[in-house]
């Protein structure tokens, strides 16, 4: 009898304590809603006090909902700029679980708040520059391989389009109308998404060379054609009368000349360029628009945004004061 | 000049149309070496084109060319004519030089460099042999002080002058001379005249199209009259200008330039 009787109190004492968690678990789901219904009132101050109403967890319980509750209360501190007691709210979490992400996350941008403005720009400059400052090694990386690729492809393409050979001179036509005449994006995306359904798969990075290298190198081939074409037909004449091939004259007499007339137009292409390289970001590459853009997903922050304009700015003035020094280097035979 | 047998350049029968136009009508001509012979004659009557057919700047139609009594520019390849090889026509052009109305100098190169551009990349010589022979002729058209300018640089008669010696320098049998002086001021012409005389005097072949009857008068071994893409007249300077008023057309052609 006595066995049974314990028996039972046992039982009795296991299933009010699973219906006690249950009704907690429930009284808690209630209370956050009714937060929740008060918060889309506008009832900030009556939200907050429904949200104190949860109690910190037992030992080893489940604390998600305390965490909830005290995370929804930093944030409306937070909007009601009551940063003390955001942070407190805040506090209460770490002291329980002191490596809560969020709650860490939130508590830095809380502080960072209250220092002056240039302060926590600045904060976030130091925060965002590393990542950038990556993103940035690889632009400028795509810049110099398609900066040494397609002016070689230009001058091939030039070349071929002012051939007598008429195949050499279509094809080349082709390419130019293909390659200008297409979006970049398009074609990057043909080049890395496409290519595989043909057997051919190229990392991201060959793959972002080619599609900019032949983008570029078509753009160049038009540019450099013009250029030759500019040149007094006279020069290929005297080139040719003192005894050059044609080779020799475009070489030595024709090209050289080129230069200085291709500067400007070059320097703006290579700028575009710059830019442009924020295209392959779609293509799995990590350069400087896609760590921006990371960042700022990751912390909404704006800051991530305009650095990384900075630093694209940065760029295209090293750029333009670079070409504009080239063109007068090339250029100075024709000052008196 | 009879004495010697063989022409340092014959061509025979040159044609060159251009779509309708026929600016050369079967030209027949032999030049001796060291013949100075004069082309005049009006505008558009093929004088250029001419010049230009001999050292296959122009490529014409019909007739040959024979330089030295090989044949040149020209194989007959399955029926067809047909330029020959580039490394044939450029030994050619080598061998011949070319002074053009408006010097087409190189800007982009000194003068030195100009000069020197033949040896160095055409034949192939080292540098400072380039530049041995770029030094001479530069002193005989005297301009040594000017080597290291740029064209921009110069006034008209003194680019031409660097032009001849550009062409000079590839030491060439035969010298080609399109109007050197028309583009120049009256004031310039002199010194480049003197620079022709002084290669005149010392045996070069040419063959010069030029308004200036009076450098005509004096310079050449025979003048030829042309146009319309045909010789009209020829002869010796004295028989040629006395003999050519006769000639409706030459007397007045000559008389407009007077
Ligand atoms: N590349 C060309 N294409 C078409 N017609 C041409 C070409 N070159 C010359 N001609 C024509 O051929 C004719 C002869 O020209 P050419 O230049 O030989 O004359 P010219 O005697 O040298 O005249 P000028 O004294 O004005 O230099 C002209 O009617 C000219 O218009
Ligand atoms: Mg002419």
């Amino acid at each position: 009898m006595k066995y049974f009787v314990s028996r039972a109190l046992a039982a009795l004492l296991f299933l009010s304590m699973l219906t006690g968690i249950c009704q907690a678990e429930v009284n808690y789901d209630a209370l956050s809603r009714k937060a929740s219904d008060l918060m889309a009132m506008g009832d900030l101050p009556g939200a907050v006090e429904i949200l104190k109403q949860i109690p910190a967890p037992e030992r080893n319980a489940d604390g998600s909902a305390f965490v909830a509750s005290r995370m929804q209360m930093a944030r409306i501190y937070a909007s009601l700029e009551e940063a003390d007691n955001a942070l407190a709210a805040n506090q209460e979490i770490l002291a329980l679980y002191p490596d809560n992400s969020e709650a860490r996350n939130f508590a830095a941008a809380l502080k960072q708040q209250q220092m002056p403005r240039w302060r926590s720009v600045l904060a976030d400059c130091r925060r965002f520059l590393p990542s950038l400052l990556k993103g940035a090694t690889m632009t400028l990386l795509l810049v110099f391989c398609t900066m040494l690729v397609s002016p070689l492809g230009g001058l091939l393409i030039a070349l071929g389009r002012i051939s007598t050979l008429k195949p050499v001179s279509a094809l080349c036509w082709f390419i130019i109308w293909f390659f200008r005449g297409t979006p970049l994006l398009l074609q990057l995306f043909f080049i890395y998404y496409g290519l595989p359904a043909f057997g051919v798969t190229l990392p991201p990075l060959t793959a972002a060379v080619i599609g900019l290298g032949l983008n570029y190198s078509a753009y160049l081939g038009e540019i450099i054609r013009g250029a030759i074409q500019s040149i007094d037909h006279g020069q290929m004449e005297a080139a040719k009368a003192i005894g050059m091939t044609y080779g020799q004259a475009m070489r030595r007499v024709i090209i050289p000349q080129t230069y200085k007339r291709l500067m400007p137009p070059v320097g703006n292409e290579f700028i575009a360029l710059i830019k442009d390289t924020a295209l392959v970001s779609t293509i799995a590459m990590v350069e400087l628009m896609r760590s921006a853009d990371q960042l700022f997903n990751t912390y909404f922050n704006i800051t991530a945004l305009a650095l990384a304009a900075c630093i694209y700015l940065l760029l295209t003035s090293i750029f333009t004061f670079m070409f504009e020094k080239i063109e007068y280097r090339a250029g100075i035979y024709e000052r008196r | 000049m009879n004495d010697v047998k063989e022409p340092l350049i014959r061509l025979v029968n040159i044609t060159k149309r251009f779509k309708e136009l026929t600016a050369v009508k079967g030209v027949s001509l032999d030049v001796y070496p060291g013949e100075k012979l004069v082309i005049i004659g009006p505008s558009g009557s093929g004088k250029s084109t001419l010049l230009r057919a001999i050292n296959l700047l122009e490529e014409v139609d019909e007739g040959n060319i024979r330089f030295e009594g090989r044949e040149v520019g020209y194989v007959t390849r399955l029926g067809k004519r047909h330029l020959d090889k580039p490394h044939n026509i450029c030994t050619l052009r080598a061998e011949i030089g070319m002074v053009f109305q408006h010097f087409h100098l190189f800007p982009h190169m000194t003068v030195l460099g100009n000069v020197m551009e033949g040896p160095l990349t055409v034949q192939k010589k080292g540098a400072d042999e380039s530049r041995q022979i770029a030094v001479d002729m530069l002193d005989k058209v005297g301009l040594s002080d000017k080597k290291d300018v740029y064209p921009a640089t110069l006034s008209g008669g003194q680019k031409q002058r660097v032009a001849i010696a550009r062409a000079l320098a590839m030491k060439p049998k035969l010298m080609l001379f399109d109007e050197p002086t028309s583009a120049l001021d009256p004031e310039l012409v002199g010194e480049v005249f003197d620079t022709i005389h002084t290669l005149a005097d010392e045996g070069m072949t040419m063959l010069i199209v030029t308004h200036h009857m009076g450098f005509a008068r004096e310079l050449a071994d025979r003048v030829i009259f042309m146009e319309a893409g045909s010789f009209l007249a020829e002869g010796e300077p004295k028989e040629f200008f006395s003999k050519g008023q006769e000639n409706e057309r030459i007397r007045g052609f000559l008389n407009r330039l007077l």
